[in-house]
This record gives C-alpha cells, sequence and structure tokens, in this order.
C-alpha cells in the first residue's frame, strides 16, 4: 500500500502516487486557474502535504484519488478567490468515497470520456450552470449574478443537471 | 443532532459542488458533524462531484515539478513543533513563593508579556520564511526550466518549428522547441492577451489522427515565456498550431487558429 510506504517516509511510493495522480490533478487544476505556474505551485504542494500528513489519511475510509481531487478543486478556487492558498490543510480529514476506479491512466481515460459524454448530453445552460459552480467555485446566487438568470431558475437547473449527470454515469 | 436530516439527497451533491450558499452551508455543515449516516452520504456526494474534475481538458504537469518536489522531501526539515514545558512548583517552594509573591507576580507578568512578544516575533519570521520559500521555488522553477530548455535543445532529434501568425504574413509570433522522443516541448512568443472568456490553446497535429492538446495558456501580458508541456511520446507532428479556445480549452480545436507552424 502506497500511503503505509509514504508513512514510513519511502519516497518512491509518493514518486508512483504522483506518476498516478499527476496528470489528472494538473487538468483540474489548469482548468480552474488557466495559470500554468499557480497549477504547478498547487499541484508541488498537494503532494508535499500528502508526504506530511500521510499518517493521518486512513484509506479504509475513503478514496486518495477523491480525497486529491477535493483538495486540489479546493486549493484552487481558494487562489481564484484570493483566499489563503494554504487553507485546505484541514481537509486531512474530509471524507471522499468515489464510485469509478481512478487507480490507472487507462481507467481515467475512460472516466474522462464518459464524464465528458454526459456532459455534452446536458441541455446548455445546465452544463454551463454545472461549469460555473464546479470550475469557478460560484454558488446559486453568484451563477444567477453572473447569468442574470433568476435564482429559482438557476437552482432548478443544477438541481436537474446534477440528477441527470449521477443518471447518466449510473453514479 | 444538530437540525434536520437534509430533505433530499441532491442536497449533499449541491453542498459537494459548492453550490449552496452560506446559509444552506452552515445547516448541512452543523448537522453532518453530529450525523454518521449524512456523514457518509456527504462523502459519498464529495466523490460523485470529484469526478467532474474529468471535464477538464488534459494537462500533464511539466518534468520540473515532480523534480522540485523530491528535492523538497529533502531540503524542508520536518517541524517537530515546540513543546510546553510545564512549569511544575516543588511542594517546599509553596511557602517561600507565599513571601515573596510580591516580587513572583511582576516576573511572571513581565515573562508572559515577553513569551507573547516572542510569539508574535515567531509567527513574523514563520510569514518571512513561508514569502522566501516562494521565492526560493520560483526561482527554482525558473532554473529547472532553463535546464530542461538547454537539454531539449542539445538534442539531435529536437526541432524548432516557427508559428506563423494568420491575421499578419509572414510574421511568427512564436517558436515551438519539440522533441518527439521524450514528448517534450517548449512554446515561446508573444500573442495579445486573451479576452476575458478565451483561453488560448496549443495543439499538435500528428500525421494521422485528431489534433491533441498540448496545454492551454491564458498570457495576461501577451508572453509566452519557455511555456514547457508534455505530450505523449513517439508522435510525428504535421504540424503545430494556436488557437483561440472558449475559457478553460476545448478536446478539440472550435475556434480561430491564431497560429500556425508546419513541420518542415
Amino acid at each position: 500500500m502506497l500511503v503505509a510506504r509514504i508513512v514510513q517516509r519511502d519516497e518512491s511510493a509518493l514518486a508512483a502516487l504522483y506518476d498516478r495522480y499527476a496528470g489528472m490533478l494538473s487538468s483540474v487544476l489548469n482548468r480552474i486557474l488557466r495559470d500554468t505556474q499557480a497549477a504547478e505551485e498547487i499541484l508541488q504542494d498537494i503532494f508535499y502535504q500528502l508526504w506530511r500528513t500521510a499518517s493521518r489519511f486512513d484509506p479504509e475510509r475513503g478514496s486518495l484519488p477523491g480525497w486529491l481531487l477535493v483538495i486540489a478543486r479546493n486549493r484552487a478556487i481558494s487562489r481564484l478567490r484570493r483566499h489563503n492558498p494554504a487553507a485546505g490543510e484541514e481537509l486531512v480529514e474530509t471524507l471522499v468515497i468515489v464510485p469509478a476506479n481512478l487507480e490507472n491512466a487507462v481507467a481515467q481515460q475512460q472516466l474522462l470520456s464518459k464524464v465528458k459524454s454526459a456532459l455534452e448530453s446536458l441541455p446548455k445552460e445546465q452544463r454551463a450552470a454545472l461549469e460555473l459552480a464546479y470550475f469557478e467555485g460560484l454558488t446559486h446566487s453568484e451563477i444567477a449574478a453572473r447569468t442574470g438568470d433568476p435564482l429559482g431558475t438557476v437552482k432548478t437547473r443544477l438541481r436537474t443537471a446534477v440528477e441527470t449527470l449521477k443518471r447518466n454515469l449510473q453514479i | 443532532m444538530s437540525g434536520p436530516h437534509p430533505t433530499r439527497l441532491d442536497d449533499f451533491d449541491l453542498y459537494a459542488l459548492g453550490a449552496l450558499d452560506a446559509d444552506e452551508r452552515v445547516l448541512i455543515e452543523a448537522h453532518v458533524a453530529s450525523c454518521p449516516d449524512c456523514a457518509q452520504k456527504l462523502a459519498e456526494a464529495q466523490g460523485r462531484m470529484a469526478i467532474l474534475a474529468f471535464a477538464a481538458p488534459r494537462v500533464e504537469p511539466s518534468p520540473g515539478v515532480k523534480e522540485r518536489l523530491m528535492r523538497q522531501l529533502h531540503s524542508t526539515a520536518e517541524g517537530s513543533g515546540a513543546s510546553a514545558v510545564p512549569r511544575v512548583i516543588p511542594e517546599s517552594a509553596a511557602g517561600i513563593f507565599g513571601r515573596w509573591w510580591a516580587v513572583l507576580v511582576p516576573v511572571a507578568s513581565a515573562l508572559a508579556l515577553a513569551t507573547i512578544l516572542l510569539w508574535l516575533h515567531n509567527v513574523q519570521l514563520e510569514r518571512q520564511l513561508a514569502d522566501l520559500r516562494d521565492t526560493l521555488r520560483h526561482q527554482q522553477a525558473q532554473l529547472d526550466e532553463a535546464r530542461h530548455m538547454a537539454a531539449l535543445l542539445a538534442m539531435r532529434d529536437t526541432v524548432v518549428v516557427p508559428l506563423w501568425e494568420q491575421k499578419t504574413p509572414n510574421t511568427v509570433g512564436a517558436r515551438v522547441v519539440y522533441n518527439a522522443r521524450e514528448g517534450m516541448m517548449v512554446c515561446d512568443g508573444m500573442l495579445p492577451p486573451a479576452p476575458a472568456d478565451k483561453s488560448y490553446q496549443l495543439w499538435l497535429v500528428p500525421m494521422n489522427g485528431a489534433p491533441i492538446s498540448a496545454g492551454v495558456f491564458n498570457p495576461k501580458s501577451g508572453q509566452m515565456s519557455h511555456m514547457m508541456m508534455k505530450v505523449p511520446a513517439g508522435l510525428t507532428a504535421k504540424e503545430f498550431a494556436v488557437s483561440l479556445e472558449p475559457a478553460g480549452g476545448m478536446p478539440q480545436p472550435t475556434g480561430p487558429m491564431v497560429l500556425v507552424g508546419p513541420i518542415s
């Protein structure tokens, strides 16, 4: 188990996890930040945080790639909103259960195709609202202010988008 | 348990998505803190929403990130944290303390004040250290980029491809240094700042098959300075191109081509 080896200060285990998940994390960081240098700084920080706090992560209770994705997104949104980028340290306790295999590049590629296809099947407005929430960290009210749509419409749109996505992805 | 259960499972998904406004978030957080069943549902929702990350175009990090990370493991000493030493007053000293309280109380107050001042100083020093680490990391990144650029240029099978502006004939807007065997490329040049809702996207067009995204960038100043990108190794490229795409990039080019550079 790679996390257990990181706890034992095995650098090759961290390198192996980096090879497995860096591309996945780099993609979402670049999509949110649109700034390669900032994305790479956060990517390095996340793996360094994993190195320092691996002993507090319980693989039995949650998914490591899922946790990494949540941390990466939170850090990027914080940076985007000029919040303290170091925030997120406490999220080591965040429990994430991912309903998909993310353990290797092939599985990640398959999931990428499925997610893209599921998103493309959504009506344009629903997809846009979902992307504003996930990739720009906007709340219902902020999306309504950005798009000029009524708050109730935005709420219905997002709820419907999430329901459709779950049904199409069977998650 | 704090507050009622959220009435809809989707509430957890919307929380994980970050779409709930502050008042709605607080209600869920307060409830989940004391309800294991809902904490489990929230964990599952976090995972469901996390896979939305796969809607982002694939962007591989430059090799320098891993190198810096592995160096960081060696260079940063693990902080052990200062441990407070308990102050113990021996039983026999209690009487002495009783007699000398008028002296000890001001001394203790002074020590407490000194401790607070030292702590504040320490906080300030830690901030300065963090700034210095950021500067060092930035400089290290620049050094790594320069090293990679030099190594890439030294390889015999590396090609340098000028990218021609499409609006202004016979004008080179950027250049790509590419090594197919290593799957490495560096882009350098000048472009006008992209509009707020747009990003520039660099494409490798292979001899066979669809264009492959080599990265999305949004040069604020117009300057692309040694942007290093990783693409699948072993591809025979026909040309490189930069297009203007919706913010965040697209799986395939949809916008106007800004720069194009065929490999001669």
